[in-house]
């Protein structure tokens, strides 16, 4: 299978420098793994999904990089608590994305709420088919939000143009544009899509290194 | 009348600490699910994942998963097996275990959960040539 081609030279990195390998793309790595058939990963005593809270477990080697590593899951569990999205609607998605916001599924449990400024956002959620003439403007506003951001391609079109992926005036896709962290498929995706999304974007928040990456330089 | 003014709702509170088995237990709960409320033990699947229901709550909050307990907070919807997503989500009211309609092939695949952000992740690749070249600034425009 293709997801297990890639494993092995990415055991030597870590999660979040395996992530833009990945996504840089993988040339000449063909060490072929075979497939387990286990669905749960096993789970050991002292694995990372046995402790508690931290994605980074809790053996480093010395007790600058533990507290480092402790500083990030501060910071992480900060800003995962409150990812604040900016409305970017576009389409049809938008209404979706409003359902979220809505009380049924209630993003504001998990700390998302909406703002109107991209100066005060975290997260950009492309909501819908992006144009040529929108792409510029959705480019600016990305420019103007702080750091660190995130964004989220919401629905078919925002991912890769989906029904309007020959038309000449559609951008196919917004990964074109802006670096794009979860793609949440369909069309639309259903505000439980959506939400699924936002609570996977959490999970890879939580992984951030941005102290130990900083210590580590 | 008491029930008018919600009074009922501390016996409740009550009645949930007791069938969770102390405070300590719910004060647990609370931190690893945000929620604190006991309902009726539905079934396990072969995760050890526990469904739950409460039918005195509202529609949609009313079934619930409690996730095995080593996955402690990394637990994912997508950890809910095909068999039990059904009823979790209301498409049918007969749990899997009580249901005798499903059909179990040799041939049906395992469930496998969502493993985006682990090394496990599926990752596509083209074996084409790109149809677009991109600009290298550091080559030289003159041929």
């Amino acid at each position: 299978m293709l997801r297990n081609a890639i494993v092995s030279s990415c055991s030597l990195l870590s999660k979040n420098n395996s992530q833009i390998l990945k996504s840089i793309g993988v040339f000449g790595v063909n060490n072929q793994q075979k497939r387990e058939q286990k669905t749960m990963p096993v789970v050991g005593k002292d694995s990372v999904e046995n402790l508690p809270g931290s994605a980074f477990g809790w053996k480093q080697s010395n007790w600058a990089d533990w507290t480092v590593a402790r500083l990030d899951d501060v910071l992480n569990w900060g800003r995962k608590g409150s990812l604040w999205p900016l409305t970017f609607g576009l389409a049809c998605c938008a209404v979706e994305m409003m359902h979220i916001a809505a009380p049924r599924y209630d993003m504001d449990r998990y700390g998302v709420v909406f703002r109107a400024s991209p100066r005060q956002a975290d997260v950009i959620i492309v909501a819908g088919t992006l144009t040529n003439k929108m792409a510029p403007a959705l480019r600016k506003v990305y420019d103007q939000m702080p750091e660190p951001r995130w964004v989220i391609s919401m629905g078919s079109c925002a991912n890769g143009g989906g029904y309007y992926h020959y038309s000449y005036s559609v951008v196919r896709g917004c990964d074109r544009i802006i670096p794009v962290d979860i793609y949440v498929p369909g069309c639309p995706p259903t505000a439980e899509a959506l939400l699924y999304g936002i609570l996977q974007l959490q999970k890879k928040v939580k992984r951030m290194k941005t102290l130990q990456m900083w210590y580590r330089k | 009348m008491a029930r008018y003014f919600g009074i009922d709702k501390i016996g409740k509170l009550f009645s949930y600490i007791q069938q969770n088995g102390g405070i300590r237990n719910t004060l647990w709960k609370m931190y690893r699910m945000d929620e604190g409320k006991a309902g009726t033990l539905i079934g396990t699947d072969k995760y050890g994942n526990k469904y739950y229901e409460d039918p005195t709550q509202f529609y949609g909050r009313n079934r619930w998963v409690e996730y095995v307990e080593h996955r402690n907070l990394e637990y994912d919807g997508s950890q809910i097996p095909a068999e039990w997503f059904g009823w979790m989500h209301y498409k049918t009211d007969l749990p899997p275990h009580r249901d005798g309609n499903r059909k179990h092939y040799k041939w049906m695949a395992d469930h496998s959960e969502n493993l985006s952000g682990t090394t496990d992740s599926y990752m596509p690749y083209s074996t084409t040539r790109p149809k677009v070249e991109a600009w290298d600034p550091k080559k030289s425009t003159a041929q």
